[in-house]
């Protein structure tokens, strides 16, 4: 049987991981090894924006015993990933060049939507058992050591996600500037979070039911995962069961916690905090059902690799999930849906017929569809600055499944299409954008604003339109029997921004409906 | 009324217990139905055994007595009344050992034809020419003879070796005669005496045979008798006022600072020559000893007078196990056993095959402890095997196992191997081990700071067509090919996916990564394991008190938690019914109030060294199985890397429960713990003369004999059913 041997390196804030994995398209993605190093890099990046040498010499040697472990496992790939610590260090870009010298092994640094992106996929990976949970509504939990995602389903997408603060070792460590006894924890765990989870329920939930949770954690899932807990399947409990445990941990004392589940008596306050966090999430969501699928980073890393190599069959369309969260946003801030996808049906017409001249990919077809799709949503806050209020909103608004850069890329557009163009002598002095995302942008923006040369006015409805590309001239021909002086006015406008970016000129033909 | 179970009086002390348990091994070397050369087996392991106690644990005691620490143990006994208290009992045990020594083996040996000369003065002439030539021949270019005087200070006495010491006085110049004090062990008080001394080399054997006798009766002699023989020869210029052999113990605790140790390995080299100059605790001299001479020992070795043994007969009997070795006395011998091959695992068949087939379960040393060591050398050649993962605690000289290893390693492997320095009284092999493997390539591991890695896990990663598939080998012994034919062990061999998954964990753990989030089915200590056997002894509790089954049945060298006696006796007083098979220290008592004699501990010396870990809990009918390395002692649960691992298949399940229920019923070599401390044996009105041991014995030939006659039977010849034309 054909497998690759696939070894996934998270470089994390409290711990170096590496997991092994077996994978093919026969049996899956197998786990066969899982070390883990305690390292606190966090502690020197957050407090310092640096490493100190002895840490850096640390994580080298681990790095390097890392790489003996791969070589004895024969790993044909490798993917190594830094989170937060890495991401919050001034010299990353120094530093990973050194780790690499030291050791062989390049670190990519992942975005916090990119690091939660991976762990969702690492979820998805669970295949018919994660699509079978998020047939109803879902919150889709993941508690770090930080700070806690938290995603919503919607009929089978991702629809909306937040970061909100602390995480459980971040509240661990508040909790132990305070003096408090332990029957008040409850009430204080309550406290820190119980806000962020209201609001959150008040403004992302609204009227939808919120059946189930599915939780990426370090404690709980380990719980969920033994089976200790009646519950139906392996990493599944009924709310009701995992809240009577909630509440027989509060009897127990940490040692027979800890014998009980398996886990050093050090780590039982973070189980039980961790429950106490989740436990407000049930109540305040009403939640009937948690599901711990016990993956973490490594996993998702697997599951990215199997995806690209071709060696699993995708059972979750993940950019379905980008989407719903952009046309969340598109209602959240109350823009016209039809003409949004109008709009983007046009983009995505233009994009199409263009290939040849873009040379841009699917992935960026996807960048356009969402920047038609959100471009007019800084309307909510400003009328007469719709572009700077649309990138502002895209720019803090996370979307699993996109990346920073992306989201950037996204924003830009978004703005350009109402804002003069900037060239990237000026561009390049206030963002940390290469040429070729600034490339990228100009020709998204180029496009996305030929689209909206055809519906200045907002009154439109196009029956049909047609886009012919031949040697410099690219034709678009709408069908309506509005009236397009405006449009043809603006078209005028807007097309030298598309000539300049593509070299190509656009025409607009009205064609009359034969009603 | 509840019972305080925590309370001093509920627990016996750890060293008399230990004092017992040597009284117990020296009931052997006094059972007449035993042959006579394993009695003399049995009384040599009580005379190491009890060099081993006071190198150990009194000078433990004697540490914590000059520390003035007085914090009390579990029963309630300061160190410096535990000290006297090992002092009465050891010197009682000393006596009994030489009363049996020479009341019955002395005899016993004289009337089946083997003489022990105790004298040299007792050698007829042509034996003294013999011995005489003897010494010239062999002994005498191997000693160092020293005489103290003011320009030579008192040499280094070694620890635990023979020695002689004499007084010597000057010649007279000018009168260079024959010695005619020589022999004459009375000191003359006008003279100038010196001490003088010499160690008896241990490069030599200490039993010499004499020539026969005309009646064919073999005659041997020891060393120490040839040399004091010689003694003349060794201080010219002196004559020799008196001789006699003297021994002494010295404290052989390491102190190792590990956190401050750059390199454990020379840290411990380091110390190890420090052993041989430990405080000396324990004084042994032939009975009768010139007082000058005594006094000239104690003063130099700073030794306290209840210290002194005065030995009637040989010093250190262990020379003993050596005569266990002369030829032509098996009819007083036990027929030797060989370990059976183990049933349906053909010799020289692929291991990793066999395995994949089922878990197979191994029953030392009535099976044999090959598949072990063919599951390492089979591994070292296999081009699958990615990797070998070993724990090392005691090895064997020339182990086929650490050869396997080094040949693994140059065949290209990932060998770890963890070799445990800090196994008492093995630390010189292991450094030597170590360097050994190190050299061929191996990681070698030296232990984790502060504990000692005692489990016995070996692990092997094989590329397989379907994926890696780890092989695992658990046991209850040493990976050591030759006590595995003196010890009963028991081990797991499995490719179990959880079971790898959790080795894979143990060995990362060992490897310095951190301990894994959760385990499948080991518990390991010291984090995991202690709380593990609390939990599943209170789970027994709380199915008695609930009117479930309820029992624990549990085999272990020692038992001296008192965590966890404290939870048997709470279980036992809820009802769970109790039955504990512990060779060595128990520091439980049975017939405690509220217990309900609900707990009994019986304690099985025999031929082989009890030593498998085992343990049953009835779970309310749905009973579970474990085994491991660690026995229920805090150094166990707490300050060593122990593992205990289920036996999943049912099949395997039932064998280990036969295990158990055969020792259960042994009525001829166990005893029972009575409620006064004392060891009584079964009481056999209405039972039959039942051995464990000689049981097991039996039943593994048996079943190879019935394994080669099912084989003969099914034995087909295949006819040809395709001739060639010629």
């Amino acid at each position: 049987m054909a497998y690759k041997t696939f070894a996934a390196i998270d470089v994390g804030s409290y711990e170096l991981a590496m997991k092994v994995f077996e994978i093919s398209s026969k049996n899956g993605i197998r786990e066969i090894d899982y070390i883990r190093h305690r390292i606190e890099l966090g502690t020197d990046s957050y407090l310092t924006g640096k490493l100190t040498n002895e840490r850096m010499d640390e994580l080298c040697r681990i790095l390097r015993e890392y790489t003996d472990i791969m070589k004895a496992y024969r790993v044909e790939d490798y993917k190594a990933y830094g989170t937060s610590a890495i991401r919050e260090t001034k010299n990353a870009l120094i530093l990973l060049d050194q780790i690499h010298a030291r050791t062989g092994i390049r670190i990519e640094v992942l975005s916090n939507s990119e690091q939660r992106f991976l762990d969702y996929k690492s979820v998805a990976s669970k295949g018919l058992a994660f699509q079978k949970v998020i047939e109803k509504g879902t919150a889709f939990i993941d508690i770090g050591g930080g700070s806690m995602q938290v995603s919503l389903f919607d009929k089978d997408s991702l629809v909306t996600t937040q970061n909100i603060r602390p995480g459980v070792l971040r509240m661990r460590e508040e909790l132990g500037r305070l003096s408090y006894r332990t029957y008040q924890l409850e009430e204080l765990v309550d406290e820190l979070i119980g806000d962020s989870i209201r609001s959150f329920r008040d403004n992302f939930v609204g009227n939808r039911e919120i059946k189930n949770i599915i939780l990426v954690d370090d404690y709980v899932s380990l719980i969920l995962q033994k089976g200790i807990l009646e519950s139906g399947k392996k990493g599944q409990v009924d709310a009701e069961v995992f809240l009577d445990f909630v509440g027989d941990l509060k009897q127990k004392k940490s040692q027979e916690i800890a014998s009980v589940l398996g886990i050093p008596e050090e780590n039982t306050s973070l189980v039980y905090l961790s429950a106490l966090m989740l436990r407000n999430m049930i109540r305040t969501l009403g939640v009937e059902m948690i599901w711990a699928p016990g993956v973490s980073l490594c996993d998702g890393m697997a599951y990215e690799y199997a995806e690209k190599n071709r060696l699993l069959t995708v059972t979750h369309n993940f950019e379905q999930d980008i989407l719903a969260c952009a046309w969340d946003i598109n209602r959240r801030y109350q823009c016209d849906e039809r003409k949004a996808q109008e709009r983007a049906m046009i983009a995505l017409n233009l994009f199409d017929h263009m290939k040849k001249a873009h040379g841009l990919s699917k992935r960026d077809r996807l960048l356009l569809q969402l920047a038609a799709i959100l471009s007019e949503c800084g309307k909510y806050i400003s009328l007469t600055s719709v572009g700077d209020s649309s990138y502002n909103i895209v720019m803090a608004t996370e979307m699993i499944g996109l990346s920073h850069l992306e989201r950037e890329i996204v924003a830009n557009v978004v703005k350009y299409v109402r804002v003069p163009f900037e060239y990237y002598d000026i561009l390049g002095r206030t963002t940390t954008l290469d040429k070729g995302s600034y490339l990228k942008i100009a020709k998204l923006t180029a496009m996305l604003r030929l689209v909206n040369a055809l519906d200045i006015s907002h009154k439109q409805k196009f029956e049909h339109v047609k886009v012919v590309w031949k040697e410099d001239i690219v034709t678009i021909t709408v069908e309506t029997n509005s009236d397009m002086t405006l449009e043809l006015g603006f078209f005028e406008q807007k097309a030298g921004f598309f000539e300049e970016v593509f070299n190509i000129k656009p025409v607009i033909r009205q064609k009359k409906s034969n009603i | 009324m509840k019972v305080d179970y925590s309370k001093s009086e509920y627990y016996y002390n750890r060293e008399l217990s230990w004092v017992a348990f040597n009284h117990r091994i020296l009931g052997e070397a006094r059972d007449k139905t035993i042959p006579l050369f394993e009695r003399l087996k049995f009384l040599s392991i009580t005379a190491s055994n009890l060099d081993e106690f006071f190198m150990v644990r009194v000078a433990s005691l004697k540490d914590m007595v000059n520390a003035e620490y007085t914090k009390k143990d579990i029963a309630g006994m300061t160190p410096i009344e535990q000290l006297e208290a090992v002092n009465q009992a050891t010197h009682e045990l000393v006596n009994m050992q030489y009363s049996t020594y020479n009341r019955s083996l002395l005899p016993l040996l004289s009337q089946n034809g083997l003489k022990i000369i105790e004298k040299h003065e007792e050698l007829e002439e042509a034996d003294k020419q013999f011995v005489d030539r003897y010494f010239q021949d062999n002994v005498y270019p191997v000693l160092t003879p020293m005489a103290v005087d003011s320009s030579r200070p008192f040499p280094l006495i070694r620890n635990k070796s023979l020695n002689l010491g004499a007084l010597v006085s000057r010649k007279e110049e000018g009168k260079g005669g024959l010695k005619k004090h020589l022999f004459h062990k009375k000191s003359n008080a006008n003279k100038e005496l010196e001490f003088a001394t010499v160690q008896v080399p241990s490069v030599i054997p200490r039993i010499v045979q004499l020539p026969e006798d005309k009646d064919g009766t073999k005659r041997v002699i020891l060393l120490e008798q040839i040399i004091e023989r010689n003694m003349d020869k060794l201080f010219l210029n002196y004559n020799i006022e008196c001789v006699y052999p003297f021994r002494i113990m010295r404290n052989a605790d390491l102190s190792i600072e590990e956190d401050d140790a750059a390199d454990l390995l020379k840290e411990i080299e380091k110390q190890l020559k420090k052993r041989q100059w430990g405080q000396a605790i324990r004084l042994e001299v032939e009975d009768g000893i010139d007082k000058k001479l005594l006094a000239i020992i104690q003063k130099e070795l700073e030794i306290e007078e209840k210290d002194i043994y005065d030995i009637q007969g040989p010093l250190d009997l262990t020379f003993l196990m050596k005569m266990y070795g002369l030829e032509g006395f098996e009819h007083l011998k036990n027929k030797p056993y060989t370990p059976q091959p183990v049933a349906n695992l053909a010799q020289g068949a692929n291991i990793f095959e066999e395995i994949s087939k089922r878990d197979i379960l191994l029953h030392h040393p009535y099976e044999v402890f090959t598949p072990v060591v063919d599951f390492i050398k089979q591994a070292s050649r296999d081009p699958q095997v990615l990797a070998i993962k070993q724990t090392l605690y005691r090895v064997s000289g020339n182990s086929p196992i650490i050869a396997a290893l080094a040949q693994a390693a140059e065949n290209g492997k990932q060998v770890t191997v963890l070799v445990e320095l800090k196994a008492r009284f093995d630390e010189e092999n292991n450094i030597v081990w170590a360097k050994k493997l190190e050299q061929a390539g191996c990681h070698v591991i030296y232990g984790l700071v502060g504990l000692k890695t005692h489990c016995k896990i070996t692990l092997v990663v094989r590329k397989e067509e379907e994926g890696i598939r780890r092989y695992v080998h658990l046991g209850t012994g040493n990976y050591n090919d030759q006590t595995a034919k003196l010890y009963t062990d028991l081990g797991l061999l499995t490719c179990n996916e959880a079971i790898g998954e959790d080795a894979t964990a143990v060995f990362n753990m060992l490897s310095g990564y951190s301990e894994p989030l959760g385990w499948n089915h080991l518990a390991v200590a010291p984090i995991w394991l202690k709380e593990k056997f609390l939990y599943l002894i209170n789970r027994e509790k709380e199915n008695a008190k609930q009117n479930r089954p309820a029992r624990i049945v549990a085999k272990m060298n020692s038992l001296c938690d008192p965590d966890v006696i404290k939870a048997l006796y709470e279980a036992a007083a809820a009802g769970v019914k109790i039955e504990l098979i512990v060779r060595g220290i128990c520091c439980l008592k049975t017939g405690v109030e509220g217990t309900n004699d609900n707990i009994s501990v019986r304690s099985i010396v025999g031929n082989f060294l009890e030593h498998a870990r085992i343990f049953y809990f009835e779970n309310a009918g749905k009973s579970e199985l474990y085994m491991g390395s660690a026995d229920w002692m805090p150094r166990n649960l707490e300050r060593r890397v122990e593992i205990l691992f289920p036996i999943l298949n049912p099949e395997l399940q039932e064998k280990v429960w036969h295990v158990l229920d055969v020792q259960l019923r042994d009525t001829m070599k166990a005893q029972i713990l009575q409620p006064d401390g004392t060891y009584d044996k079964v009481d056999r009105r209405g039972k039959d003369q039942y051995i464990a041991q000689e049981e097991f014995c039996k039943e593994y030939v048996q079943a190879v004999a019935a394994q080669e006659k099912e084989e003969k039977q099914s034995r087909t010849f295949i006819p040809e059913t395709h001739i060639e034309s010629v």
